[in-house]
């Protein structure tokens, strides 16, 4: 039998135990609702006696982090691409607006008016009330080419800016893993550190691809794209946004990653907002109203429209019997840079009603022949681009827009439900549940309270047979 | 978890009745140290024989008088401390446990009219039909 003192000593031991035990479920329960939390498992060792050298039993306590590296990281590469769906949802909708096909909007119905104006001017050609609609129309489709032009460069700027915020929030969650790294070289190390870490690379895999790699000492290396470092150690390489200027040939440049280095990074990130944001900034809207690499459908519509009406009216004649007057040229438009015709189309200045030609010289002489061959433009197969009418061509670059909203709409609903599986089965391996707390606990209880009756009654003869000696 | 209980070799003896005792209070010492159902159980399991053991000894003493030896006398009291302790420690133990128990019930599933926690329903079985 031991003394007292290390009956005493073994009791606090377990006392000390069973709080530590304790401890792990509180720290569990408070933080059951905390980002990136992975629960405490309570490991005990039994000491074995050794009298001889005055150890007296008791327990080595240690935690178990019941973090998954596996789940951790199908959580951050699912949440990259939802985080890559959700930003071209909410780039692409001021787009859908912007080249809305309805009737009322603005580009359909301008040209659905020039073509009509030029209708009723072949009724009669030298009707001045005639010639000064075919005009007013002419002013109306080339304000509303500039007016879409303007909204789609405003829409390019904006984004640009969404690049400039997201590249510098992936900066600063780069530098709070920096801080983490240096916290745990410095020797510290808890399941909060551990949970605000896991926090912060959720958040990071929102915006950009990023693969996470055990460091040195228990730090994280981060990667962007696997190949590109954000984070090693305490050293943060932060990106930057640039621009490509060397391709710049048709309009402005693409923007472009660049790494602390000065390489340009753009082609290594693959998901995240900050892919959306680059998808869109450098494809969707150049394909629109043009880019450094590309001249824009809407520049491409804006021109062809624009010769096709030019062309017809410098081959007619203003008067309608010889000798033949050459009509005048419409429209004009800026074509240096391409991407800037639709923004610069207008009716030529100074352009008089006279100067509209609508009599086909021929032969055979046709008094209204151009303001004819005018209104039938549209439907004109000599005037389509890639086979198609203006409306259509129009129409065509509306549903290619509405095309890239419904695939993101649908592939972040269905990413979503991925994120929520690889969710659940990280909060399965990892997540605190209360009950499942509550349930070691009365069981633990249980097991004690029958073991505490017994005690009693040993205490009780105890004392009998106490009472039986003295 | 195997089980390890110290059973005299006759229960007829006080002196082995004594030392069985002691020895496995000095396991059950271990195993409160160790906090888990298993231990729980396991302790609760030695000291029934525990109980037996000293149960033995009133009997002996009851049938052919108390034995008054001194060392005797002192392995009692060293047995009536250890006892007097793991009591203690097995009430402060059931407090400390009901009251995270409460904590975490109330955090689940709110309090009851009364202002308590509200139970924690363990479910063995469910059935579920349509």
């Amino acid at each position: 039998m031991g003394s007292l003192f290390s009956a005493l000593n073994t009791a606090a031991d377990a006392l000390s135990a069973f709080q530590q035990a304790i401890d792990v479920t509180q720290n569990n329960v408070a933080n059951a609702n905390s980002p990136g939390y992975a629960k405490q498992v309570p490991l005990m060792e039994a000491v074995d006696i050794q009298s001889a050298n005055g150890v007296v039993g008791g327990v080595t306590e240690q935690t178990q982090d019941t973090r998954n590296a596996f789940a951790d990281a199908a959580v951050q590469q699912q949440q990259s691409l939802l985080g890559e769906f959700q930003q071209l949802q909410t780039s692409l909708a001021p787009l859908q607006g912007i080249l809305d096909v309805s009737s009322n909007s603005a580009i359909p119905s301008a040209l659905t008016q020039l073509f009509q104006s030029f209708s009723q001017w072949s009724t009669q050609p030298s009707n001045a009330t005639y010639q000064n609609a075919v005009i007013s129309a002419a002013q109306n489709t080339a304000a509303a080419f500039q007016t879409v032009a303007s909204q789609l460069n405003s829409a390019s700027a904006s984004t640009t800016k969404d690049l400039q915020s997201t590249v510098a929030q992936i900066n600063q969650d780069a530098a709070q893993i920096q801080s983490y790294n240096a916290s745990v070289a410095a020797g510290e190390s808890n399941p909060g550190l551990s949970a605000q870490l896991e926090s912060t690379l959720e958040n990071l895999s929102n915006l950009a691809d990023i693969q996470t790699l055990p460091g040195v000492g228990g730090t994280v290396t981060v990667l962007l794209g696997g190949q590109t470092p954000l984070v090693i150690g305490t050293q943060v390489d932060a990106l930057q946004v640039g621009s490509d200027v060397a391709n710049a040939v048709n309009g402005p440049p693409n923007a472009t990653i660049v790494d602390s280095n000065g390489n340009d990074v753009t082609a290594q990130v693959t998901s995240g907002q900050l892919a959306g944001l680059l998808s869109v900034r450098n494809s969707l809207i150049p394909s629109l109203i043009g880019g450094g690499q590309q001249t824009g459908g809407l520049n491409t519509l804006a021109k062809s429209l624009a010769d096709a009406v030019n062309n017809l009216l410098e081959q007619g004649s203003t008067t309608a019997v010889p000798p033949f007057q050459s009509g005048t040229a419409l429209f004009s438009y800026n074509s240096a840079p391409p991407s800037g015709i639709a923004a610069s189309l207008q009716v030529t200045t100074g352009f008089q009603p006279s100067q509209l030609a609508a009599t086909d010289p021929g032969p055979p002489e046709v008094s209204n022949g151009i303001a004819l061959k005018l209104a039938g433009l549209d439907t004109d197969p000599a005037g389509q681009i890639n086979g198609l009418s203006f409306s259509q061509y129009f129409g065509s670059l509306a549903a290619s827009v509405g095309n890239a909203v419904n695939s993101a709409n649908t592939s972040a609903a269905s990413q979503a439900q991925t994120l929520a599986q690889a969710k659940n089965l990280q909060q399965q391996l990892s997540g605190v549940s209360l009950d499942e707390e509550a349930v070691r606990l009365v069981q633990l209880q249980s097991s004690y309270q029958a073991a505490s009756k017994v005690v009693t009654v040993v205490d009780q003869m105890t004392q009998a047979l106490m009472n039986m000696i003295q | 978890m195997a089980l390890s209980v110290e059973v005299p070799s006759q229960y007829g003896d006080v002196r082995e009745c004594i030392q069985a005792a002691q020895r496995n209070l000095e396991q059950v010492k271990q195993l409160v140290a160790r906090p888990s159902v298993e231990a729980g159980e396991a302790a609760a399991a030695i000291l029934r024989e525990v109980e037996v053991q000293l149960g033995c000894i009133a009997a002996i003493w009851k049938s052919q008088g108390v034995n008054a030896d001194p060392e005797l006398r002192s392995a009692l009291e060293g047995i009536q401390r250890e006892v007097g302790l793991l009591a203690e420690l097995f009430a402060q133990t059931d407090r400390l446990l009901q009251s995270w128990i409460g904590a975490i019930q109330s955090k689940r599933a709110g309090y009851n009219g009364r202002g308590q926690t509200a139970p924690l329903v363990l479910v063995n079985r469910v059935s579920l039909e349509g």
